[in-house]
């Protein structure tokens, strides 16, 4: 038999080679440290600190390895309310597409902290970053998601993030959106896809199925 | 007076509510378990106070503490365990795993299992009698195994090592024979050896204070843990498991869980048995 038994089931690795405090100073010093194991432990250890929040966005913008990007999301959702929220929308601008979605991941786990925020984002000028705010509410755990979408698909210009509040009304929609999905192809008539979309969408609404 | 219409759950709002759960935890119910499914939809429409399952959908997809959901996924996930309960891992791991993990331990190096939650034992006890029986090189390397559990009534359950003749019955009646004693009043006790093979712990995955400490792990069985819970306690405790694990540990997931929906931390691996997931090296 050589399955062994042993008392301390934490297995042998050396515990802990400090070389900051674990509290909030130290822990921020250890968040800029050369090594991603450290940063990433800091990242972790800083959920314990609501006050972190601005530090961690700050960081998720430079930093490049994904297990410390996945720690300082985590940490982020962990501490929640408005200044995470304000820290991870301007992310939305990113040219990194990897981290947008991730931010994208993170704003649809806060559903309440980032409510008061959305009217603001789906009037931005950018309509890329509309875009991504349709895309939050796509997944997002709030009872105006729907109306938000409906609202895009009656007033915004841009074709895409109407296409993309399509999409999002096809998982989350409810029968009071289908009179503005069925009037949607009329401001886009030289675009058939909308008009296939739409009807997609509808189908779904109603129960049946595609 | 008309008696209230009894409620219940048409075929397209069970699609409707399929497709959603599925989405939600990766477990697809087939037409076969639409009455264990409209049973418990019904259930919970009740236990709401709502009166449609329209006006249950909604509150259910809205509902922003995700307490519902969660409800229904515990009523809708059973909650067994038995001895070589989803076998073909333990194939994985013997035939495949293991072997790619010894080719980077010193001879002298331990292989560390992890099973949790143990439950009443049978997962870490399978693994266990896994080994002996069908890894040929188990007698070259130490191996540790270490099972947990949030439980501590199940955490006794699992080191008494008693078990009823449903929790045996996926065994090969040759192994029960070796690893067992049969009682007179027709329960199984697991034999002393194997009782001392498991070192068992009580843990809450998401106390990331106390998770520090387990570490240094080769492999990990966290099965059918994950769909309990919310999507940010997911997101916990998948951090947790990749800190537990060793560069190039690997983890397995019960078969309706999915560590690629939870987090890009870890890499998947198709093995010719099963589909597992590992910590990049």
């Amino acid at each position: 038999m050589t399955l062994i038994k042993k008392h301390d089931a934490t297995g042998d690795a050396p515990r802990e080679f400090r070389h900051q405090s674990r509290d909030r100073a130290g822990l921020l010093c250890q968040l800029e440290a050369d090594a991603p194991e450290q940063r990433r432990w800091a990242a972790l250890d800083l959920a314990a600190f609501s006050d972190a929040a601005d530090a961690l966005c700050d960081r998720l913008e430079q930093e490049t390895q994904t297990p410390v990007r996945e720690a300082i999301l985590t940490s982020l959702i962990q501490i929640g309310g408005n200044p995470v929220v304000c820290g991870l929308m301007p992310l939305l601008r990113s040219e990194d597409a990897a981290l947008r979605n991730q931010v994208i991941e993170a704003l649809q786990q806060l559903p309440e902290a980032v409510s008061p925020y959305i009217e603001r984002m789906l009037a931005d000028d950018d309509a890329d970053y509309r875009i991504f705010a349709i895309n939050v509410l796509a997944n997002l755990r709030h009872p105006q998601a729907p109306a938000w979408l409906q609202d895009v698909i009656e007033r915004d210009d841009n074709i895409n993030a109407c296409a993309a509040a399509v999409d999002g009304l096809a998982e989350i929609g409810t029968p009071e959106a289908i009179p503005a999905l069925t009037a949607l192809p009329e401001r886009f008539a030289d675009d058939p896809f909308m008009q296939f979309c739409t009807q997609t969408a509808i189908r779904r609404i109603q129960g049946h199925g595609a | 007076m008309n008696a209230p219409v009894p409620l219940a759950i048409t075929e397209e709002e069970f699609q409707k509510f399929r497709d959603f759960f599925y989405r939600k935890t990766g477990i697809h119910f087939e037409e076969n378990k639409r009455y264990f499914v409209d049973k418990r939809l019904i259930d919970r429409i009740l236990a709401t106070n709502n009166t449609s399952f329209r006006n249950y959908f909604v509150m259910l997809r809205f509902e922003t503490s995700g307490k519902e959901l969660q409800q229904l996924i515990n009523i809708m996930t059973v909650n067994e365990t038995y001895f070589f309960r989803e076998e073909y891992q333990f194939t994985c791991l013997v035939n495949s795993v293991l072997n790619e993990i010894v080719t980077r331990k010193r001879p002298s190096e331990p292989i560390r299992i992890w099973s949790l939650p143990s439950s009443s034992g049978e997962e870490p006890y399978s693994l266990a009698i896994y080994l002996l029986e069908y890894w040929p090189r188990v007698d070259d390397y130490a191996i540790e195994l270490i099972a947990s559990d949030i439980d501590t009534t199940m955490l006794e359950k699992a080191r008494q090592g008693r078990y009823d003749q449903r929790s045996v019955a996926h065994l090969p009646p040759p192994l029960l024979r070796k690893y067992f004693t049969a009682l007179y009043d027709g329960s199984y006790q697991i034999n002393d050896d194997l009782r001392q093979s498991v070192d068992f712990t009580q843990v809450n995955l998401s106390d990331l204070a106390q998770m520090r400490a387990y570490r240094d792990f080769d492999v990990v069985f966290c099965r059918n843990l994950l769909i309990y819970f919310d999507d940010t306690s997911r997101r916990i405790a998948a951090e947790t498991l990749f800190n537990a694990l060793n560069p190039g540990g690997f983890i397995c997931l019960g078969h309706s869980e999915s560590m690629s929906r939870i987090t890009p931390l870890f890499k998947v691996r198709k093995f010719p048995e099963a589909i597992i997931y590992q910590k990049p090296r």
